[in-house]
């Protein structure tokens, strides 16, 4: 008896699992329309394939279990902001592990090489920490305009505000991330010279 | 009607006002130059603007490789329910490649539709052009005819023949012939 109501009850399982399967097909039609332009986006917050590939995987999971498999009202604002999210997350606990594991003075003694202040690589790590520290309203705005190229119209509709304010905001955006680099750079200078 | 009209002005006043503002206010306006070859400050808070925009450039310049969507696709189908996972458009998704974007695809045609564009212009003013002329000749003949008939059988039986379109003189009968 108690062997037949369990059964029953895995068979009940199965069937109301396939039908909310059935019901989410709007997951993968998603991933087919925003796919390219997200993994783009994450690609180059991260700079890591594998990075990339785990943070959108995130993504889509945290959209399949939304409201218990509900669909969003805007699906492309949720996806954007989720994957932003996710991707940030990845890239400070990337740069607090590199922090941990480099001691300061290697760090110090491998930025000071005036050969690597060139590197196109130095330059993207540095600007990629700096991003990570902006408050979340510019941050936003920033990746969603410079990494992900999405209009000003675009970002005000996925943000929830208007395109001259994702203007406004990516111009202080710029202008933080402006003086942060500079520091930087003054602060290995300074380490030069001692 | 009206305030279609007033949010053009607005519009046009607004791009008016940025154009002279940034003409003479902004980073190419030659006293703005000549301020930053003389100042230390100015000069590097631009080169520190530059050095950013140079970052951004950098970053989106890199590429990854072709397959990243695909693998992308192929590991995130693999952790969703079984029957998306069994779903024909999974399958489209899991061979997925990045495609150029719709107006990236037809702006090699540009040139193209450009010079088919102001060739269909062309046409259609030579049209116009041939059409008025057409017209010109037309009146001016029926000038020269209508001066001709009042020199040969007087103004007003002329004024009576070239009256407005098909209005039939008044010396006409029922079937248009005319009568003593």
């Amino acid at each position: 008896m108690f062997g037949k109501a369990v059964s029953y009850g895995l068979l009940w399982d199965f069937a109301v699992s396939e039908s909310v399967g059935e019901s989410q097909r709007w997951i993968l039609s998603a991933m087919q329309s925003h796919g390219q332009e997200l993994v783009t986006m994450l690609w180059r917050i991260l700079g890591n394939e594998q990075d990339a590939c785990d943070a959108y995987q995130d993504t889509f999971l945290q959209l399949a279990h939304y409201e218990g498999g509900r669909k969003p009202e805007h699906i492309k604002a949720y996806i954007f902001r989720v994957a932003n999210n996710v991707a940030i997350s990845m890239l400070r606990r990337r740069i607090a592990e590199k922090k941990r594991v480099s001691t300061a003075v290697v760090a110090r003694k491998d930025v000071s090489s005036p050969a690597k202040e060139l590197d196109s690589k130095y330059l993207q790590e540095t600007l990629r920490c700096c991003i990570a520290r902006l408050p979340e309203h510019l941050r936003n705005v920033i990746t969603l305009r410079d990494l992900a190229g999405l209009s000003y119209a675009q970002i005000g509709r996925i943000l929830g505000i208007s395109a001259a304010t994702a203007r406004v905001y990516r111009c202080k955006a710029i202008q933080l991330l402006t003086v942060w680099m500079g520091k930087e750079e003054k602060d290995n200078e300074k380490y030069k010279y001692e | 009607m009206k305030s279609i009209n007033t949010n053009s002005k607005c519009r046009r006043i607004r791009a008016w006002l940025y154009e002279a503002v940034s003409s003479r206010f902004g980073a190419d306006a030659d006293w703005v130059k000549k301020h930053i070859v003389n100042c230390p400050r100015c000069r590097r808070r631009l080169d520190l603007v530059g050095k950013v925009n140079l970052a951004l450039s950098i970053v989106k310049s890199q590429p990854h490789k072709l397959d990243l969507l695909m693998r992308a696709n192929t590991q995130t189908i693999g952790v969703l329910k079984h029957s998306l996972r069994r779903a024909p458009k999974a399958r489209k998704l899991r061979t997925m490649l990045p495609e150029p974007k719709l107006l990236e695809r037809w702006g090699k045609y540009r040139c193209s539709a450009a010079n088919l564009a102001a060739c269909i212009a062309i046409l259609f003013l030579m049209k116009i052009g041939v059409f008025s002329s057409m017209n010109e000749f037309q009146t001016r003949g029926q000038k020269v005819i209508r001066q001709y008939y009042t020199s040969q059988v007087g103004e007003d039986l002329a004024d009576e023949v070239f009256a407005k379109d098909t209005q039939r003189p008044s010396s006409a009968n029922s079937r248009g012939v005319f009568t003593a």
